[in-house]
């Protein structure tokens, strides 16, 4: 096994960020029978999925070496797919947060909602960084 | 390596881009599941509506706007419009501004009078709602009205603070560059130095106010003290010599949505006169004695929509005249400057009682925030998509004794020396046992003139009483004439209000000592001129509703009319009229609170040949009346935990505090948990047709009678699905269905006082009319007018008309076909915090208010659609609040109000039946079931009683867990605000609005396939829907070539740009990235 590299630490980072996004996206679609998330199956998959799409970006470039095209094709979808649980757990929350922020101010619930939202978005958004800057970086150290 | 660095650049820039791409894409989902309400607030348009115009299909042709506001061209005149509505809010002011008190001929004060402005709400007013009928846009302060000529509106945009901590904002976003208008001020010299320290102290945090502001539950009205104005200016008082002809000092309280005042619930160290928010602090109480030494003359205004504690004020020989301004709304200060300065004789009455003590008022013991002392691990059913707080309650014990209802008829009881009416109980101002004088400040209808007025009622009133032999519905109507002669030497005009009192037997049905039956208002009247106005009662509203009565087949309670002598009288308010009926009656004038006049009364010996006992027990569609919430009364689960105030026994029976009521019977329990319907899976629906291929189309509707046979084959057109969109999502967007041509369409908006659309945002922008957003006017938002209790007060039915013929005009232009408005609650207390969008505390009045409006509206094509629906008598806990109430209180007195606008009997004819054509339900329960899921309130008051066809559409995701109660119920659609684009971004099965139910179901379009009821329900709520759609002015724009087509706002542009440019250069920099990694392998 190589040595993994800036971009493979990324990657698992991504990978830990994924998770808690995904666990966290569960968390608020389940805290309140209101607020539950509809295809929160399709969402949490998406979301784990992109989290084994970035292990394998880790595992790949330890076999392959650096920029192999499997480990390159899982970072493009593990980012795709944390868009995907992003986008569609936010396209839920908008009227929760309309009404959060003018006449629904009072709604306790919304707003535990809504900030174990944000959690899982931040964790998912920061993955996506992670995993675009590991795109540029090498994961594994080289040997001569 | 060369190969290496390029592969990780390429493949780091692919997942940059990949990354924006999905963003762009899911973004782009969500922008366009919103885009109605993105479309609304940014001004833009992404679905357009298309109809061509042609001879045989013409558009735009079945209600338009007046010529006096379209251009020669036939586009729409923004400044005649403008011009128009600061007309008529001045007008509305004018004649709803209520003067109180007068010594001295204090009032009015001539022009080129120097006048000192007192009170931070002189200079920072109160115009309108923070949350609900707020004031939009620029507007007309008092002092411009009483200084000026010409308005500012490009330096006076109206500000909102939202209820529980939302933020400011100015309401319109964009600063006004549009035109100015000349007015006619009152002419006065205002004292700038008094402005300057009220604008310095304004400045700071401390005493920030906006022209919208929230009630609160611990209230700080925000007057500065006089150290702080002599902080701010220490030489200020060397200005009032100068300025000294008259001090004006402002008072205000505001109301909003969603929040209430609260007993007790004050700021600390105000010194608040009474300790409650409607009592003046330290401060306000300051500013009078500061007016004092300004000026011999000292004026205060009360700008409110709720009874103020002014007791000491109406006492103070120092404080020479009071007058109720309300909230004004943006152009309403016009109107309060042409009473102040004598060109308009006031003529408006009060809205409310207005008592020394607002605590006096029996419902007051049971207001505020009750919850049920086991609601935790009872209550099952959670607060809903909004969260509201499960297992409040409001017991209303005072039963048919709410407002002026209660002072006035333990008045007479007092006099009479029944009922134990004298006793202490309830007492708060008065020294001893309760006394009115001492309770009542200024009573309901009560207003005064610069003129005086005789009212002469001329001869016998013209009866008119009928049955119809077919249905047995009842007709039956007295008209009054009244001679009302100015008396005084201003000219003037007056409101001609009629009053009545139905005959009560001690331990007998509940009946008030007074209530009014109907009113009129007079022209304006020169000195020593006449006029006869005849006022045409419904003898309906002076039946009284006996919950026990034995209707002989199985069912109980009916209404009744008790044979005896009915008393009506002509006064000045309420108590005026009482006192000319106790005059009549011979009752002790040393007793008596006032003076009555034996001639301003009328006496019917109202005999069983007369009207019979059950003439109303039918209603006017044939409909027989019996009890239909016997769920409102808690004694109906619980018997005999609940006592009712009873004028057989006030002492005895007066409300104690319900505070720690406790669930104990499963039917309420089960109730409570919305356990209502059970869901069918196995009836037989084969004969409910749907998806048939009739070949009518929705534009082929208009003018069709709700009845007629074409909307049958309309009806069985619609596939099971389309009827489901059409009840779950009932606007602001509303689904199209393909199989009748209709197509989804943005239609509703609020408020009472104006559309909330900004003129250059229209919903029809191709009207011929429609104002383009280059219209340097473009950015008026229409929401201007005051809050509703002025409109109540100018007991105008012609004005109250006027406003909704005007909104049916702004509608036009804003491309709004159904208006969620205008309030229509009675004012159960003065601490309800939305009581500013709600007319009154008296059902007749609010009724007619409401009645007038909607006909007015709907005669340019918009539907008005009043609300709550019913029982919203407080804000607080209002998302499913239980209030528990006697039939006959939630009949004669919150019902009443709606019947009266829904019946709208004045503009019925042998061949129309008039009536208003929406509503919206109350957040609220009536007892232990959701108003929205109430069969006998929904079903057999409200529509087969009342007859009601039309949109009744939910309050904002209410009730979403119980779609099919709220189906059977007779509700016909849910408001859900925000939806748009559906069949596709927005489905039935992927709503999160609807994902959680009570009962075990999910929704989807197969929901109902085994349940014959509902099918049927869901067949009605479509006809109603589209039959309501049918009498609007969208039809102005539907014909056979309407469809929608997709345009491309910057909005959609950018997303749809961002995702083409990523995708492409995401492909480009994956295939760079793989062509290098192949140069890479092949190097190595």
């Amino acid at each position: 096994m190589k040595k993994l590299n800036i971009g493979g630490y990324l990657n698992i980072l991504a990978a830990l960020l994924g998770l808690v996004g995904t666990i966290l996206t569960i968390v608020s679609g389940t805290m309140s029978v209101d607020n539950k998330l509809t295809n929160m199956t399709m969402i949490v998959a998406a979301g784990f999925i992109g989290v084994v799409l970035c292990a394998l970006s880790v595992y790949t470039p330890t076999r392959f070496g650096n920029f192999d095209l499997v480990g390159s094709v899982s970072i493009w979808g593990a980012i795709a797919l944390y868009c995907y649980t992003f986008g569609a757990a936010v396209g839920q929350r908008i009227m929760l947060i309309a009404g959060l922020f003018s006449y629904n101010s009072g709604n306790t619930i919304g707003w535990n909602v809504f900030y174990v939202s944000v959690g899982a978005w931040a964790c998912l958004l920061v993955g996506c960084v992670c995993l675009i800057a590991s795109g540029f970086f090498r994961s594994v150290k080289e040997t001569a | 390596m060369l190969a290496k660095k390029k592969s990780g650049l390429w493949r780091g820039l692919t997942a940059l881009l990949v990354f924006v791409l999905s963003i762009s894409m899911v973004l782009g989902s969500v922008l366009e599941a919103n885009a109605g309400t993105i479309d609304t607030y940014l001004g833009t348009l992404s679905e357009e509506f298309v109809s061509e115009n042609t001879a045989d299909d013409p558009l735009y042709d079945k209600f338009t706007p007046p010529a006096e506001y379209l251009n020669a061209d036939g586009t729409g005149n923004s400044n005649a419009l403008i011009a128009a509505a600061i007309d008529l809010g001045r007008r509305e002011a004018a004649e709803g501004s209520v003067l109180l008190k007068n010594e001295n001929n204090a009032l009015p004060l001539s022009s080129g009078s120097n006048v000192t402005l007192l009170g931070i709400r002189s200079h920072k007013n109160l115009l309108g709602s923070s949350f609900g009928v707020k004031a939009q846009g620029p507007f007309i302060s008092l002092e411009q009205a009483l200084s000026q000529s010409k308005t500012d509106f490009a330096n006076t945009m109206s500000w909102s603070v939202g209820s529980r901590g939302a933020p400011p904002g100015a309401t319109v976003g964009t600063p006004w560059t549009g035109d100015e208008f000349e007015f006619e001020g009152a002419g006065f010299n205002l004292n700038q130095t008094m402005i300057d320290v009220y604008e310095n102290l304004s400045q700071t945090e401390k005493y920030t106010h906006y022209e919208n502001e929230p009630a609160a539950e611990v209230y700080d009205p925000g007057e500065p003290s006089i150290s702080e104005l002599e902080g701010a200016d220490s030489g200020f008082r060397s200005s009032f010599a100068q300025y000294g002809d008259a001090a004006i000092v402002v008072i205000a309280r505001p109301s909003s949505e969603s929040v209430d005042y609260l007993p007790g619930g004050v700021a600390d160290g105000l010194d608040f006169e009474h300790g409650e928010p409607f009592s003046l602090t330290k401060n306000e109480r300051d500013a009078i004695e500061l007016a004092k030494e300004c000026s011999d003359k000292v004026i205060v205004l009360i700008s409110s929509s709720a009874s103020v504690e002014i007791g000491s004020l109406k006492d103070d020989p120092d404080v020479d005249a009071i007058m109720w301004i309300g909230a004004p709304g943006c152009y309403g200060m016009l109107g309060v400057a042409d009473i102040l300065c004598g060109r308009v004789s006031p003529s408006g009455g009060l809205f409310d009682i207005f008592t020394a003590y607002n605590m006096s008022a029996p419902a007051m013991q049971n207001m505020g925030k009750m919850y049920y002392a086991n609601t935790e691990g009872t209550i099952t059913r959670s607060g809903g998509v909004l969260s509201f707080t499960p297992g409040a309650y409001a017991i209303e014990a005072e039963g048919m004794y709410v407002g002026y209802r209660y002072y006035e008829t333990r008045y007479y009881d007092c006099v009479a020396g029944t009922g134990k009416a004298d006793s202490t109980a309830g007492t708060y101002a008065s020294k001893g046992g309760w006394n009115y004088a001492d309770e009542v400040t200024y009573g309901f209808g009560y207003g005064l003139s610069y003129t005086t007025f005789d009212f002469d009622i001329q001869g016998e009133p013209k009866f008119e009483i009928s049955t119809d032999p077919e249905t047995g519905a009842p007709s039956a109507y007295a008209t009054f004439s009244v001679k009302v002669t100015n008396t005084g030497s201003a000219a003037g005009k007056t409101p001609v209000q009629i009053y009545g009192q139905a005959p009560y037997t001690p331990g007998g049905v509940e009946k008030p000592a007074i209530q009014l039956l109907n009113f009129e208002k007079t022209e304006v009247l020169a000195p020593g001129a006449s006029e006869t106005v005849d006022v045409k009662v419904d003898l309906q509203f002076i039946a009284s509703y006996d919950e026990n009565y034995d209707n002989g087949d199985g069912t109980k309670g009916t209404y009744i009319m008790d044979p005896g002598d009915y008393y009506f009288a002509v006064g000045n308010g309420a108590h005026d009229a009482l006192n000319h009926i106790m005059a009549a009656q011979g009752m002790d004038e040393t007793k008596m609170v006032g003076e009555g006049n034996a001639e301003q009364a009328y006496i019917k010996d109202i005999s069983e040949s007369f009207i019979s006992k059950t003439l109303f027990s039918v209603s006017k569609t044939g409909y027989k009346v019996s009890n239909q919430l016997p769920y409102a009364d808690w004694n109906y689960y619980q018997p005999g935990e609940v006592t009712y105030l009873s004028r057989n026994d006030w002492e005895g029976t007066y409300p104690k505090s319900y505070t720690d009521m406790t669930l104990t019977n499963q039917e309420l329990i089960d109730a409570l948990n919305g356990k209502i319907y059970d869901l069918k899976t196995d009836d037989d629906t084969s004969d409910i047709k749907w998806g048939q291929d009739n070949g009518v189309k929705f534009y082929e509707m208009f003018g069709k009678d709700y009845d007629d046979p074409m909307w049958d084959k309309l009806l069985d057109q619609l596939t099971l699905e389309e009827a489901m969109y059409i009840f779950t999502f009932g606007g602001p967007s509303i689904p199209g269905a393909e199989s009748i041509g209709t197509v989804e369409t943005y239609m509703t908006e609020n408020a009472g006082n104006g559309i909330a659309v900004n003129l250059n945002a229209s919903k029809d922008p191709g009207a011929p009319w429609a104002i383009p957003a280059s219209d340097p006017n473009g950015n008026w938002h229409p929401e201007v007018f005051a809050n509703a209790p002025m409109g109540a007060s100018t007991f105008n039915p012609e004005l109250m008309k006027e406003l909704g013929e005007f909104e049916g005009i702004e509608s036009l232009f804003t491309g709004i076909n159904i208006l969620w408005g205008p309030g229509l609650n009675t004012h159960r207390h003065a601490y309800n915090g939305r009581n500013g969008e709600y007319y009154s505390e008296d059902p007749v009045l609010s009724g007619v208010a409401a009645m007038e409006f909607a006909i007015g509206a709907l005669e340019y094509g918009l539907v008005a659609a009043p609300k709550h629906f019913a029982f919203n008598d407080q804000e607080s806990e209002r998302g499913g609040v239980s209030p528990w109430m006697t039939e006959q209180r939630a009949r004669e007195v919150e019902l009443r109000a709606y019947q009266i606008a829904f019946e709208a009997s004045k503009y019925d004819t042998a061949d129309f039946d008039a009536g208003m054509r929406g509503l919206m339900t109350s957040f609220s329960k009536i007892g232990a079931i959701e108003c929205t899921s109430s069969y006998g309130l929904m079903t057999e008051i409200l529509a087969n009683e009342w007859g009601f066809i039309g949109y009744a559409v939910t309050d904002i995701y209410d009730d979403t867990d119980l779609w099919t109660a709220v189906l059977n119920s007779g509700t016909t659609c849910y408001d859900t605000r925000g939806q748009s684009g559906f069949y596709k971004t927005t489905t039935l099965e992927n709503c999160s609005l609807f994902v959680n139910q009570v009962q075990p179901y999910t929704l989807s379009a197969k929901l109902i396939d085994g349940d014959r009821n509902l099918q049927l329900k869901l067949k009605d709520a479509a006809h109603k829907n589209i039959y309501s759609w049918t009498v609007s002015h969208l039809m102005n724009r539907y014909n056979s070539t309407t469809r929608i087509e997709t345009r491309l706002p910057w909005w959609r542009a950018l997303y749809k740009g961002i995702q083409i440019g990523s995708g492409v250069l995401a492909v480009t920099c994956g295939a760079m990235y793989v062509m290098s990694s192949m140069k890479k392998k092949e190097g190595n």
